[in-house]
This record gives structure tokens, sequence and C-alpha cells, in this order.
């Protein structure tokens, strides 16, 4: 319980190539700056354990010692590495609630700068390996985006072009 | 008098970078200058001295040694990287600040600036390519009209942002035909008043559109390259998103795969964060 009536959730900010797993309380985990980046959050409303990452690229292969010392950099390590946190605070595979935002592009047509898509169909093809869904999604376009998820609720927000929606 | 008038009649409001940080960037962009010249002017720069020694002494460097003087410092980082300190240094005052009409809260241009220097030293590595000296500063400055524009002419995005998407053009042909000028060549005016080397200008100047450039110019390449990279990334973005065509003529021209795209963006976030723990000090943001 928090002390203060009223007082504000604490906002815990998650970096480029980082995540962080909560098991309750009231603090808001929020990631900026999601550009061709893929942000995941993960909740189960049950267990009240949640989670959100913020990958910067799809594939671990690139650079095996970066993704030693930080898994989180990548989807393919990052998720995996995120999920398994939240099993261990008691969430389950069934009910977890998946959200994602990012995977955007430069007015590309040409297919010059792929690291938003490539994030992206990496991103599906595991959670589909691992029988997850993905409840909602506000992917690709040519936007920057800031991904919030509400420890207490499951609430997730998408602030971007300077409005805010749930997600 | 036009809209585009108006913007170049007013370069002389943005505040220049102090006189050290012109001579480093001069220092920097010419090989054969006297370096001892720089760090004799480092020395009575108080500011710029207790830069370069913490990240002299930064865990980056790892030696159990702690150096005391800018000369020490020299020895153990090499001219070069010191000289890219004051430059970034010297910059920070200048891109730090908010830009409302680009919604950039106070920091977000000097992240993606910064992300944008050392994307050019990050993107020759990787291409084991030669990096000119004017990669750097070019990277640093070449948003700068961004200042110009948002800031001192309250230019609003939000409506060239409308006019950029439902045309599906870049943001910056949209700032042309809203304002018959956009934040490259705006920029590329004040580097130019403030008296900075050709080629850091010419970079600013054709950063969006390098394909019209008068001549070709590596410097030119790998600013837009990391320019893109960094937009990808998504660091310090404002209101014009990543509403930026590449060119696919840069592309071909330094090799640039996936790989080398991808591996490049870890380094940068490496670098990235040497920048910044220098900067998480008095005087950083």
């Amino acid at each position: 319980m928090s002390g203060l009536v009223g007082a504000p959730p604490a906002q815990q900010t998650v970096g480029i190539s980082e995540m962080l797993v909560r098991s309750g309380g009231e603090d808001v985990l929020v990631t900026y700056s999601l550009g061709s980046c893929v942000g995941v959050a993960a909740y189960d409303p049950v267990a009240r354990a949640g989670g959100l990452i913020h990958c910067m690229l799809p594939l671990s292969k690139i650079d095996a010692a970066k993704a030693a010392a930080a898994p989180a950099m990548f989807v393919d390590t990052g998720v995996p590495a995120l999920l398994n946190a939240l099993f261990e605070y008691g969430a389950e595979r069934k009910r977890l609630v998946v959200k994602v935002a990012g995977a955007s592009s430069l007015l590309d047509e040409k297919g010059l700068f792929k690291i938003g898509e490539r994030n992206y169909t990496v991103l599906r093809k595991l959670l589909w390996k691992n029988n997850i869904l993905i409840a909602a999604e506000d992917v690709g376009g040519q936007v920057a985006r800031t991904m919030y998820l509400h420890m207490a609720t499951g609430r997730t927000v998408i602030r971007s072009q300077g409005q805010e929606r749930d997600l | 008098m036009s809209r585009r008038d108006e913007v170049l009649s007013r370069l002389r409001d943005v505040p220049a970078m102090p006189a050290a940080a012109m001579e480093a960037i001069r220092v920097l962009q010419d090989p054969r200058a006297d370096a001892q010249a720089i760090m004799k002017a480092l020395e009575h720069d108080p500011g710029l001295t207790a830069n370069v020694l913490r990240l002299a002494n930064s865990a980056y460097f790892g030696t159990p040694r702690k150096v005391s003087t800018v000369r020490e410092a020299a020895v153990r980082l090499g001219t070069k990287r010191i000289l890219r300190v004051v430059v970034a240094c010297a910059a920070a005052p200048v891109v730090r600040r908010g830009i409302k009409g680009y919604d950039l809260p106070p920091g977000e241009l000097w992240q993606h600036s910064a992300s944008v220097a050392v994307g050019t030293d990050a993107l020759a590595e990787v291409l084991k390519a030669a990096l000119p000296a004017s990669a750097f500063t070019a990277g640093l400055l070449h948003d700068v009209g961004k200042i110009l524009l948002g800031t001192y002419l309250e230019v609003d995005a939000a409506a060239i942002i409308q006019l950029a998407v439902s045309e599906k053009i870049g943001f910056d042909e949209a700032e042309r035909r809203v304002l018959g000028i956009d934040h490259a060549e705006a920029g590329a005016a004040l580097l130019e008043s403030w008296d900075l080397p050709e080629d850091v200008v010419q970079a600013a100047r054709w950063h969006h559109r390098p394909d019209d450039a008068p001549g070709r110019l590596i410097t030119l390449d790998l600013v837009h390259a990391a320019d893109a990279l960094s937009m990808a990334e998504g660091l310090g973005i404002g209101r014009d998103g990543l509403q930026y065509r590449p060119s696919k003529a840069v592309v071909l021209r330094l090799g640039l795969t996936t790989r080398v795209e991808e591996l490049t963006l870890c380094r940068v976030l490496v670098a990235l964060k040497e920048l910044k723990d220098m900067y998480a000090a008095p005087g950083g943001r």
C-alpha cells in the first residue's frame, strides 16, 4: 500500500535496450523515444505482475557479447528474458496481456533502413512460437512513441505527436 | 518581406558558440594545426578542462591512476578525442535548449545531435572507412536550423507535419513549401555566419537531400546516414518524427547493409552513453 492517499504513482523509466519487471505496486513504467525500436508491455492481471522492455534491434547474433551484457537490446534475447522474469513473479502465459508499440520507419519506400520492420517481424514470430497473442498494438508509420504501463491496473498508454491514447 | 527573408534576417539572434570552441573546431578540421595552442586555450577554460578530465578519468578508460591536467589527459585520450570533447561541450549550450515549435523538450536536440556525431564515427569504423575531420562537428551541428526556426521564429511544426503527411513528402520539403526555406538551409546559413568550415556548412545544408548537393562530400554522406539511423533509433525526435526520405545513392555509395546499420546502432548506443556520463555532472542536463 502506498502511504499517501492521492499521491501520484512513481514513474520508472526504461531506457533503450533495458527492461523493468514489477510485481504489484502503483508504479508507472515508461519508455521514451520508440522509433524503429519495439516496446513490449506484458501484464498478468491476476498475479499483478508486469513488465516493459525497449528492444533496439531484432537479432542478437549481430553482437553476441553485447547480447550477453544487455539482453534487452535485442528482441530475440530480450523478450524471452521479459517473459521468464514475469513467470518468476507468478505470471501465467495464458493470462498475459501483451501490447506492442514502435517499429516506425523513415519515408522509406525503397526499404533502405528496415530496422523497424525487422524488429516487428522477429517479435511477432517469437510471440507466436510462445503461444502469446498480441492484445493490442500501435506500430509503424513515421512517428516516435512513448509507452506507459500502469502497474496498478495494467493500463497501457501511448503518447505520440502530443496526444495520448489507451492501447 | 517573405518568410524566407525573415528567417535569414534573424541569424544574428542565435547566440554563437564560444570562441574557444570555434578554435577547437578549426584545429579538429586541420590535422596540421598546432594542437598545443588548443591545449593552452583549454587550460584557461575551467569548464572545458573539467569535462576533459572527467572523461579521461571515467570508468570508460578504466585506468587506476587519475590524471589531473589537460596535458596528461591528452596523452591518455589522444588529442583528437580531447578536441571532440571540447566541440561537444561547446555545442551543448547551443543545442541543449528545448525547441517549442518543433516539440523538442530541453536536451532532446542535444541527444539527437550527439548521436549523429558519434554515429558518423561508428559508421566509418564499421565500414572501415577513413573518417573525415569535419564529420563529428557536422553531425553535432547539422540541425541547428531548427533552433532558428523553432525558437526564434516560433514556427509551428504541427502545420508543416500535417502537410508532409497528407502529401507523403519529407518534412523538409513541407518546410520549403510553407516557409520558403527548410531547417537544413537555415542551419547552413547560421553556421556560415559563424564562419565554420565549408564542409560543416555543406553537410548541414544538404543533409536531407544529399542527391541535390552540388558536389560529392563524404562528410555529407556520413551525416545523412547517421541521421537516418539516429531517427530510426528514436533519439531526440520532435514533431517532425521520422518524416524524411533517405537517399538510395548514399546507401549505395557507403555500402550500407542491414548488418552495417545494426552494428553501427550498437556502437552508437555505447558511445552515446560515454558522452552522457560525461555530462551527468555540473553543466550537464
